[in-house]
This record gives C-alpha cells, structure tokens and sequence, in this order.
C-alpha cells in the first residue's frame, strides 16, 4: 500500500472555484445559515450559527457571492444544508476580522489573558476535532458541568477538574497521517496552541504522545524547552491511538465507556493539528481556512495536502492524479474506520482526516459465511470483547442479549473484522445492533 | 466528475489476508511433517488408510450438499482437513472399510448433523472415533509394528506401548525414550511422530492458528498429573524407581506415547469445538491434560487424550464465560 511521504511538507492546493460549506461539521445542532443567495462574503465571515453548546460556527472560507443553500450528503449519511460560494479570488478577509486587537503577540500572553477569553476565541473560530462529527473544541476543553448520570454509582468522582493534556502525534489510522505530516511544525504556532489548550483546560501536566520509528527531534527538542513529557508510542499497535486506549495507557486511568469521555477522568487528548490549529487562530486573530491531510491509497500522487475547506473532495482527488476506478472506493478517514462515500462532490470538512482511495478490484467483499469460533477476534479485541459472541447475536437480531455482552463498550476499531478467516462482516454487525439497541431504548 | 460509480460499505475497507482455505491449508501444511514420519514408518498401509479417510469424507460431503442442495464447502478444504485427521488417528493396515467408515462418520454425523462448520459441539473427528472405537474395537486395536523395527518384510502386529504397560508396568524398563519421540512405536498412522506433532504445533501456535494458551495448558495438566501420578503409583516405586529424575522420566514417556501430541495441538485446538477465551482455552488444554493421565493410569487401556478433549468439549459453552474484564466497564461501588 503506498503511503504518504510523512516527512514532505504540506503540498497547498489553489482555493476552488466554488466551495461547499456544510452547516454540520461538528456533533451537534445543525448550525442556522446567516447569509442568503446573493450575498456578498468575506473570508471568515460567520455564515452559520446555533445556540447549542455542542455546536460550531461556520465561516466562509473564500470571499465572494453566495449562490445558493442546497442539500449535500453528509460523510456519515443524510443530508445537511450547505452554502455554496463562488468564489471571486480575492480572499479578501473581513473587516472585522482584521483589527489587530484579536491577535495575540507572544506566548507569553497566553499565560496573562484569562482562560475564559481564550476559550471565547476558540469558540468563536468554530474549532472542532477531526473526526466525522467531532465534538466542538471549546466542549472538548471544558470540564463536565454538570455531573454525568453515568458516573454515579462508579465511584469516580462525578466532576473532576482536568489536569492533563494530552497531544497526540500520532495517527489513529495510520496511512492517513494528519498529524505525522506536521512534525516539523514545531515553532511558536505550536508552543502557543499547546500552551493555550493546557492554560484553558487548567491541565499541569501535558504529555506529547511522538509516533516512535519516525523522526520527530523538533518536537522532542521544543517539548524539552518547554518542560512537557513525552512518551513515544508505536504506530504499528493499531487501535493505540484511541483516545480512550491512550489515556489508559498514558496515564493508567480507565475511561468509564460506553457513554464517558476522557474529560470525566480529568484528561483532555487533542491532535497534534488541533495544537496547531489553536495557535494559529490566537497569533493571528483569525480562524482556520485549511486543512491538512493526506490522500492514501491508490492514487497516483499520494500526498499531503493543505486544501481550503469546502473543496469537494473529487478536486483533491484530481491534484493527487485522479480518481479511483469504476467500482472503487473512496474513503473519508482511514481504512480501519473511515467512512466510504458516494458522491466526490462532498466537501472537505473540518472533520476530514484524510482519504483513502482503493480501485474496483481491491474492494474486499465480506462473505455470510457462519462463525468459526476460532476467536482471533477476541485475541485482537483490544477492549476484551467476545466479537464472535456478539456478532452472531447481532446477526439473529437478540440485539438487548448483546448489549447486556457490553456491545455498547464496541469502539468500531475494526480488528476483529480484519482477522476473521470467515470473512464475516463483524463491524457491520455490531454498528448494526447498536443502532438497533439505541433505537429500543428511545421508545421505552 | 462523477460519471463513476463508488462502492459504499462498512468499514474496514481492507481484510487481512487469512480466510478459511488458506487457514485449512495451514493446518494441513503443519500436519505435514506427522504424515510423513508415518508413512516412513508404516509406509503403504498406513497411506492407504488416510487416503481412504480423506476420499471418504470429501465424498459423504459432496453427496450431502447434494442431498441438502447446498452449495459444497469442499473448496474451503475443512473436509478435507478432517477426513486427514481421522486417518492420521487410525491403526495403520486397518480393514478398507474401517477408514471409509470413519470419514463418513466424521462428515455425516460429526458435523452435518449440527449445521455444518461452525455449528458442531464435539470434535467431528473424535465423534467418529468414538463411534469406530466403540463399534469395532478389535479392529481399532490392531497396530502394526513400524517397518524399522519389524523383522523382515512382513507387517507385524504390535501392541502400543501403553496397551502393555496396561498389562504389565515392567515395559517401563524395555523402550527407549529416544525411539518413543521419534514415532519408533505401534500406533496410529500420524499419531506416533512426538517430534513432528510438536514441531507442526509449534508453527500453528506462531502463525495465530491456534491460541497458545491451549497446548500450554494440556503440557502443564499432563505433566503435573503425572508426576502426583508416578508417585502415587505404587508398582512404580517397587520397581525400585526413586529420583525425580527417573520420575520425571516416565512422565516424558507418557507425553511422547499415545495420541496426547495430537490431541493437544491438532484436535483440542480445533476452532469451533475449543473456547474462545484465553482463560477458557487454557482451562480445556489443562482438562485434556489430567484426563489423558487420570484414563492412562486408572482407566481403560485406550488412551486418555481423546476422552479429555470430548469431555473438554462438552465444557466448551461453560469455559466461554470465563471471560477478561472489559476495558472502561466500570465496577459499581468501587
């Protein structure tokens, strides 16, 4: 499998003529349009809003004419309102945008201004962790605030303040590498995003999570300056960089699943990208209009790309030397647990991590072969799951069996369905009869 | 752009490469050194009662596909994996039809009875055993002397060493540890290869083929039960054996005798009848590993191993809920 030069800088591609900016690339609400066809945009002006806390704003990431607000499909399924703008090539930035009060100078004011005001900034960038319905950056950095009705009865303490920061280096899929294609940004951008993510999550200590077997000095050197540790963990261990796995591994705490965060254990785990993307947006006052991530797969240029938000994605696929064949695959995230899509013209998000691109004769098919019992997926199971068990309860529809089997504590990772000599579609299965058990329990 | 259709599915977008012919083929490939140590030692005999073991049970599949209008698994070569176990597991120059029988027992009642692959409870090929063993046992119970040690060109019968320790615990003193591991004894056609079961295990425990926790615990079972078993054993003390070290010895001996190798690598680990979790397969490999001690020296002179994996079996859905705790599940009240 051809992999993405790690070490190559970020190739930038040419704004689009048109970008397509969903109005959900975040966990929450749908955010409202702000603007209607016909006018005019600058770049970062906030097109969409909503008042849920789980939601993000949308900027406009060119300037220009909006065209229209239609109905894309969404990596995840369904679909979301989308602004397209034309762009007029200017990139022009909003005037607001533009007072240099928004801006901070050095690192050292990270430490002075207040963690309240930092949060307002991220918030209003509208950051959001890459992953296809991320939560929103400013959720992700806030203690619970209220105790979690999962925590009681525990004994966890119910609200904990949080203490570490976490930021990974590494990938959790790894031919798609957003975060191992920026270990060389280790300048003042990056000192400023982790300072900032540590200084508004209250975290004391902060632990650098490196990929081992890859250069990585610049980022060892700058984490000794500035006093965090580093703990180098291997890529080839998939599914290491689960969040949840990481935190207990980093720092031994066990994330109650399935409903509990890394926040309820007092961690926060940020990308390496998101540290960036903090820095970025508080030295120079403006949000984030890029992305940086990689094309894998079968295409002819593999490569690391800085691509303006709301290309679709067909466009990036065609700078990397074209799309795949007929009956191909085209996959927004990794090949463990990417999402495969059907219409190129779905635009890049906030939430996309990379994509992965197999030809028509590559697609593997499952078979309906019955189960083995072999258990080389309970070897693999890296949350000590019986997948067989719950794959074959799943398949004859016992979906409340399965749940009370700790279906639910499934992380999707995709192990069991790599190793199975039966070919059985077990991740399948198992999304299946989760669906199903969330959607029983919505009508009691 | 989008004059191409995309495939849509579930994640992962990539398999491994393992499906179940090229894991069959392993086990075949892994049972390749005792086939041949067999064949050396009981040469045509012993190849005309595998071949006979693997025709017949490919035939009573094909013909129960037929019946059943299924499409046929023989192309996924699980049939062909069990019809070569039964006849690795039969005297060599048995009756012609002692093999066909065998197979057929394997497929038909072993396994289609249940649904097939996936569906059985008991080990196909131990279920045919112990329907031949309980049918014919004087057939089953006749071993030829291998080809090395006969005298001239005529096929001897023999009784297996552990037959004669049965009758009479002075055999202890006559065979040599050394002939014993390498397969220089009466038995089964591929049973008697110690070195070449084990070696064969061995590469089925470092592809992942079997979980290394069973052979582990029948060597573990076999060889603690054996030694309470030796000392125990009055007759042996009598015979004026009193280091460990000469303790130890018989034990080694009733490791490499019999079918306990294949047993602990091929039989117990076979995928659909064994557990799936670690402290589950490790419990079934010690279970066979006290019962082939226990039959061997307080039970019927057939060996032990082959009853320690039906019972083990029988235990498999119980040793399956010995599970590991799940990572993030949260005790209450801790």
């Amino acid at each position: 499998m051809p992999r993405p030069p790690a070490a190559a800088p970020p190739q930038p591609l040419p704004a689009p003529a048109k970008v397509y900016l969903p109005m959900r690339q975040h966990q929450g609400a749908v955010a409202q349009p702000k603007v209607e066809p016909g006018d005019k945009v600058t770049m970062g002006q906030v097109i969409g809003a909503s008042d849920d806390f789980e939601a993000a704003n949308v900027q406009a990431t060119v300037s220009g004419t909006v065209e229209a607000i239609i109905e894309m499909p969404d990596p995840s399924g369904g679909m979301v309102p989308t602004v397209v703008i034309a762009n007029d090539g200017a990139d022009a930035w909003s005037e607001e945008l533009a007072s240099p009060e928004n801006a901070l100078a050095s690192l050292e004011e990270v430490g002075l201004t207040r963690p309240s005001r930092l949060l307002k900034r991220v918030r209003e960038a509208g950051l959001v962790r890459s992953q296809v319905q991320g939560r929103p950056l400013h959720v992700d950095l806030s203690p619970p605030m209220a105790p979690q009705s999962y925590l009681y009865m525990t004994g966890i303490p119910v609200v904990r303040p949080i203490d570490t920061l976490i930021v990974k280096a590494v990938d959790p899929d790894p031919p798609v590498c957003p975060n191992a294609s920026l270990l060389g940004e280790a300048g003042d951008t990056l000192a400023v995003g982790v300072a900032a993510l540590a200084r508004i999550s209250g975290a004391k200590r902060v632990i650098l999570a490196l990929p081992s077997g890859v250069d990585a000095s610049a980022l060892s050197a700058l984490a000794k300056q500035r006093e965090w540790e580093t703990a180098s963990v291997s890529q080839t261990k998939y599914p290491f960089a689960n969040d949840h796995l990481m935190v207990l591994s980093l720092t031994g705490r066990e994330v109650p699943t399935p409903y509990g965060e890394p926040r309820d254990v007092g961690v926060t785990v940020q990308p390496l990208s998101t540290a960036l993307d903090v820095g970025s947006v508080l030295l120079s006052g403006r949000p984030v209009m890029e992305r940086v991530f990689s094309v894998a797969g079968e295409v002819k240029n593999p490569g690391v790309f800085k691509v303006r938000l709301g290309t679709p994605i067909g466009e990036v696929l065609q700078a990397a030397g074209g799309g795949p064949s007929q009956a191909g695959k085209v996959v927004v995230g990794g090949p463990m647990m990417g999402l495969a899509i059907y219409d190129l013209g779905t635009p890049v998000t906030r939430e996309t991590q990379g994509v992965f691109v197999q030809s028509g004769p590559k697609v593997r098919h499952y078979a309906d072969h019955p189960c083995i019992h072999c258990g080389r997926c309970v070897a693999v199971c890296p949350v000590n799951l019986i997948p067989s068990e719950l794959g074959k309860l799943c398949e004859f529809r016992m979906y409340e069996e399965a749940a009370e089997q700790n279906l639910m504590n499934c992380i999707e990772c995709g192990c069991c369905a790599y190793v199975c000599p039966a070919q059985r579609p077990m991740v399948h299965f198992l999304r299946h009869g989760k669906t199903e058990v969330m959607a029983g329990r919505m009508e009691q | 752009m989008n004059q191409n259709l995309l495939t849509v599915s579930t994640s992962p977008h990539i398999l491994g490469c393992t499906t179940l012919r090229s894991m069959y083929l392993e086990m075949m490939i892994a049972l390749a050194p005792a086939l041949i140590t067999g064949l050396y030692f009981f040469g045509a005999p012993g190849l005309i009662t595998v071949c006979l073991a693997v025709a017949s049970a490919m035939v009573t599949e094909y013909v129960i596909s037929l019946i059943l209008k299924k499409p046929s698994t023989l192309g996924n070569l699980h049939v062909v994996l069990m019809g070569l176990l039964m006849g690795l597991i039969l005297p060599p120059g048995a009756p012609w039809w002692l093999p066909v029988v065998g197979g057929f027992l394997t497929v038909a009642l072993g396994m289609s009875i249940f649904g097939g692959n996936g569906a059985y409870p008991f080990n196909p090929v131990l279920v045919a055993w112990a329907a031949l063993a309980i049918s014919w046992p004087e057939a089953m119970g006749a071993y030829l002397e291998p080809m090395a040690l006969g005298s001239g060109d005529d096929w001897m019968e023999a009784e297996t060493f552990l037959m004669q320790l049965k009758g009479d615990i002075g055999t202890l003193e006559m065979f040599e540890l050394g002939n014993v591991w390498l397969g220089k004894m009466a038995g089964g056609v591929g049973t008697t290869g110690t070195w070449a079961l084990l070696a064969g295990g061995i590469y089925l425990v470092i592809r992942r083929l079997i979980p290394w926790q069973l052979p582990l615990g029948a060597l573990i079972g076999a060889l603690g039960m054996g030694l309470v078993a030796v000392y125990t054993d009055e007759r042996i003390a009598e015979m004026g054996y009193e280091e460990f070290g000469a303790y130890l010895n018989v034990v080694w001996f009733h490791l490499g005798a019999g079918v306990f190798m294949i047993a602990a690598f091929f039989l117990g680990p076979e995928p659909v009848s064994s557990p799936v979790t670690p402290w589950g397969t490790f419990l079934f490999g010690l279970g066979v590993g006290l019962m082939t001690i226990i039959v061997r020296f307080w039970g019927s002179p057939i060996d032990g191993a082959f009853y320690g994996v039906l019972l083990m079996n029988a235990a498999t859905p119980l040793l399956d809920r010995i599970r590991p705790r799940v990572i993030g599940k949260v005790v209450s009240g801790a």
